[in-house]
């Protein structure tokens, strides 16, 4: 469903964020990515639904090439959803009005339609009385609910988080994992940014490990625990794994 | 002749002729005012975008601008308008100036106050932009709207809401540096209070009255922003009533 083909990313002549990456991830399948600060794993997610533009390699979804000048970019994205670490709620609208937008204007549904497939969403991951609240009046845990459930709207084929849980306090991360836990077992093909070892043991299919621009370390979850091959995953394990 | 001696004439501001100039006055002090205030948001908003481009060359034409307008004093400028701008006209047209233009002072008034004050609206409106995350942009980007929509909806509300008090107060700062324009000799309101008083010798009741027109102007904006942001208010966004 995604093929990653030996992707390299330079912000700059002299700095290079991917190397080379590799990666072929099935419909269905949760891919969990870690490893450390600036090792490209934002830059790498944005790749996928091309927001940002690499130099070398390719990428397909869905069997269109992603930068391709006859792909239609909006199109291609309005069918992957993404979830970033700061939620990136449009503070000047409500939840509903978060959700809605893109149904409204991408898609072009009715108010009626949008709204009604809004609510079952909503519903879906547990908050449907905060329908009518500006961001800046919901929790942590709501937003990042609110976040999932505006991408969710779309009825994307692929979602995308960027450490979804990584500005949360620990008892709201338990609220949005679930609802990616839920997201997973009903089949969703995600690509996961986490440093959520749990939930990477739990549903994740392959975890990669990435540092300095390279996929260094990828293998299921059983393996990547418990036979890390490279010494880098090792340390860095033993650090997030207290 | 002392303060005591003094006695008031406040029939100055309404005998005839006086009371005509006051109204003229106080009406040239509103469009000269409003039209350079037209010309400061359409060059600012410009100027402001030029210098968030990702093109070097629209950087720098954006902030070669603010540099010069905003580092050269305002009253150098306005006689820049008055005194030099005709002369860098080709000869014909300076003729054209002189003998159609008979109010050229008050066209330089308008150009000098709207162009400098259009370099502060654009750093009010760069830095705006600015503080709009990139992953604003780029989680409506993700929902599949196109760049149009995304300012549309999403980037120019918000930026509205978080420029809505500077943009208060370089809209008081207009009125009230177009006093200056008497330095040229436009009839606005100061320079009317000045010229009455020549005649008459009742200068505290003529720049009584120019005062308290700048103050009526004063609180009528206050009040027209303050129903502004009563209107588009949304929790946790502008703060209110500072
Ligand atoms: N838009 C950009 N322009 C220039 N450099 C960038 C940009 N975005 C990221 N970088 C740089 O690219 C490198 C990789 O960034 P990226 O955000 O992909 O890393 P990351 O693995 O997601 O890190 P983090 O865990 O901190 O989010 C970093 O050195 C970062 O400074
Ligand atoms: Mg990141």
């Amino acid at each position: 469903m995604i093929e990653i083909k030996n992707v390299s990313l330079w912000y700059d002549k002299n700095h290079q964020v991917l190397n080379d990456i590799s990666e072929t991830i099935q419909r269905g399948q949760t891919v969990v990515i870690c490893g450390p600060s600036g090792s490209g794993k934002s830059s790498l997610l944005r790749c996928i639904n091309g927001l940002e533009y690499f130099q070398k390699g390719d990428i397909i979804v869905n069997g269109v090439s992603v930068q391709d000048p006859d792909t239609n970019i909006h199109q291609l994205r309005s069918n992957i959803g993404m979830v970033f670490q700061h939620f990136e709620l449009y503070p000047h609208m409500t939840a509903m009005e978060n959700i809605t937008l893109a149904p409204l204007r991408v898609r072009k549904k009715s108010k009626n339609e949008a709204e009604k497939k809004a609510m079952e969403i909503l519903e879906r991951v547990g908050i449907p009385e905060q329908a009518l609240k500006y961001p800046a009046e919901l929790s942590g845990g709501q937003k990042q609910r609110v976040a999932i459930a505006r991408a969710l709207a779309m009825e994307p084929k692929i979602m995308l988080f960027d450490e979804p849980t990584s500005a949360l306090d620990p008892e709201m991360i338990k609220e949005v994992l679930d609802v990616m836990i839920d997201l997973a077992g009903e089949g969703m093909t995600m690509v996961v940014v986490t440093h959520e070892m749990g939930f990477a043991r739990e549903v994740a299919h392959e975890i990669i490990f990435m540092d300095k621009g390279r996929m260094i370390e990828k293998g299921s979850g059983h393996d990547f625990f418990n036979h890390p091959k490279n010494e880098r995953t090792r340390q860095f394990l033993s650090r997030i794994l207290i | 002749m002392g303060f005591l001696n003094y006695t008031f004439d406040w029939s100055v501001l309404w005998r005839h002729p006086y009371g005509n100039m006051f109204i003229k006055g106080v009406v040239t002090t509103i469009h000269l005012s409003l039209l350079a205030w037209m010309i400061a948001v359409i060059v600012g908003i410009a100027i402001g975008i030029f210098r968030v481009l990702p093109i070097r060359s629209f950087r720098f034409a954006g902030s070669f601008y603010v540099q010069i307008f905003r580092n050269t004093p305002f009253l150098v400028q306005l006689f820049f308008w008055y005194f030099a701008a005709p002369l860098l006209l080709p000869e014909p047209a300076q003729e054209w100036l002189y003998d159609n233009v008979p109010n050229y002072a008050y066209w330089a008034g308008v150009a000098a106050l709207g162009t400098y004050t259009a370099s502060r609206v654009a750093e009010h409106f760069r830095s705006g932009l600015l503080a709009i995350p990139h992953d604003q942009y780029r989680a409506a980007y993700s929902t599949g709207l196109t760049t149009m929509q995304t300012y549309r909806y999403v980037i120019a509300p918000y930026a509205f809401r978080i420029i809505i008090p500077p943009f208060t107060t370089e809209f008081l700062t207009c009125f009230k540096n177009s006093s200056l324009a008497m330095t040229i000799g436009v009839m606005e309101v100061t320079h009317t209070a000045y010229y009455v008083d020549s005649f008459t010798s009742h200068g505290l009741e003529t720049t009584t009255a120019a005062s308290l027109v700048y103050l009526c102007i004063a609180l009528c904006v206050a009040l027209f922003m303050s129903f502004v942001e009563k209107r588009i208010y949304i929790p946790g966004m502008i703060a209110r009533g500072q």
